[in-house]
C-alpha cells in the first residue's frame, strides 16, 4: 500500500513532500509553543543538525543539533516519568536533539542542553524533557572570535 | 472553553496536608525548613509539572530558537568548520 503523501508548504524549505510515517508527534507541545503538536525532521549538514519543521505552521521551525559532536561529555538522564510518557524502554530508540538559538550577536549560537527534545524513534513520539541536572540552557556552539 | 484566568485562591495548609486540583492532582506540603517548602505533587502523566522559573526560561529559549533562519544555519556551519 502506498504511503499517504502530502505536500507541505514551509517558509524555510519551500514545498516538502512528507509521508505519514515521517511525522513526529509532540503530544504536549513545547514550552512557549503549546500548539506545536506535529513536525517533520529535516536533516542538514550530514545529519549533524535537524530542523523540526511544524506541520501545522509553515513559519515555525526549530533548528536542533545532535549534541555529542559538540558536547562529548553530555550525559542526559531522562526521568522515568518522561521515559514512560514517551514509551521509551531502550535508550537506543531515543534520538536526542538540542534546540539551537542565535543571539543578538549573529555569530553567537547556543544549544539548550537542559531541555533536549527526545524522540522515540519507534513510534515517532517526541517531548521536550527538562533534565534534573545542572546543565545550561545556553551552551556555546561556536565560540565567538 | 473558558479562557479567562479564574480567581486566585489562598489556602492555609499544615505539613502533610494536601490540596486537590480537580479530581486527579494532589499537592502535599511535605516539609518546612526556614523559607523553603518541600512539596509533593501527584498528577496524571499527561500533566506536565515544572518549576515556574525553569518553564519560563525554557519557554524564552524556545521563542529565541524559533527565530533561527536557514541563513543562520549556513553561518553556523561555516563558523564550526572554517575553510582550510
Amino acid at each position: 500500500m502506498a504511503e499517504t503523501q502530502r505536500q507541505l508548504e514551509t517558509a524555510r524549505f519551500g514545498t516538502l513532500t512528507v509521508t505519514a510515517d515521517e511525522i513526529v508527534s509532540v503530544p504536549d507541545g513545547i514550552p512557549g509553543f503549546p500548539g506545536f503538536h506535529r513536525c517533520v525532521l529535516v536533516p542538514v549538514d550530514q545529519s549533524m543538525f535537524w530542523w523540526l519543521q511544524s506541520i501545522d505552521d509553515p513559519d515555525l521551525a526549530f533548528l536542533s543539533v545532535v549534541p555529542w559532536p559538540f558536547f562529548p561529555d553530555y550525559e542526559p538522564e531522562v526521568a522515568a516519568t518522561d521515559q514512560d510518557i514517551l514509551g521509551l524502554t531502550d535508550a537506543a530508540d531515543a534520538r536526542v536533539l538540542c534546540l539551537v538559538t542565535v543571539h543578538r550577536d549573529p555569530d553567537r549560537f547556543t544549544a539548550n542542553l537542559l531541555a533536549p527534545v527526545v524522540v522515540n524513534q519507534r513510534d515517532r513520539r517526541a517531548r521536550q524533557v527538562v533534565l534534573d541536572q545542572d546543565l545550561p540552557t545556553q551552551a556555546e556552539l561556536a565560540p565567538p572570535d | 472553553m473558558a479562557t479567562s484566568i479564574g480567581a486566585v485562591l489562598v489556602l492555609t495548609r499544615r505539613v502533610n496536608q494536601s490540596i486537590m486540583i480537580g479530581q486527579d492532582i494532589t499537592i502535599t506540603v511535605l516539609e518546612l525548613r526556614g523559607d523553603q517548602v518541600r512539596i509533593g505533587i501527584a498528577a496524571p502523566r499527561s500533566v506536565s509539572v515544572h518549576r515556574e522559573e525553569v518553564f519560563a526560561e525554557i519557554s524564552r529559549q524556545n521563542k529565541m530558537a524559533a527565530g533561527v533562519s536557514t541563513d543562520d544555519l549556513a553561518r553556523l556551519a561555516r563558523r564550526r568548520r572554517p575553510p582550510s
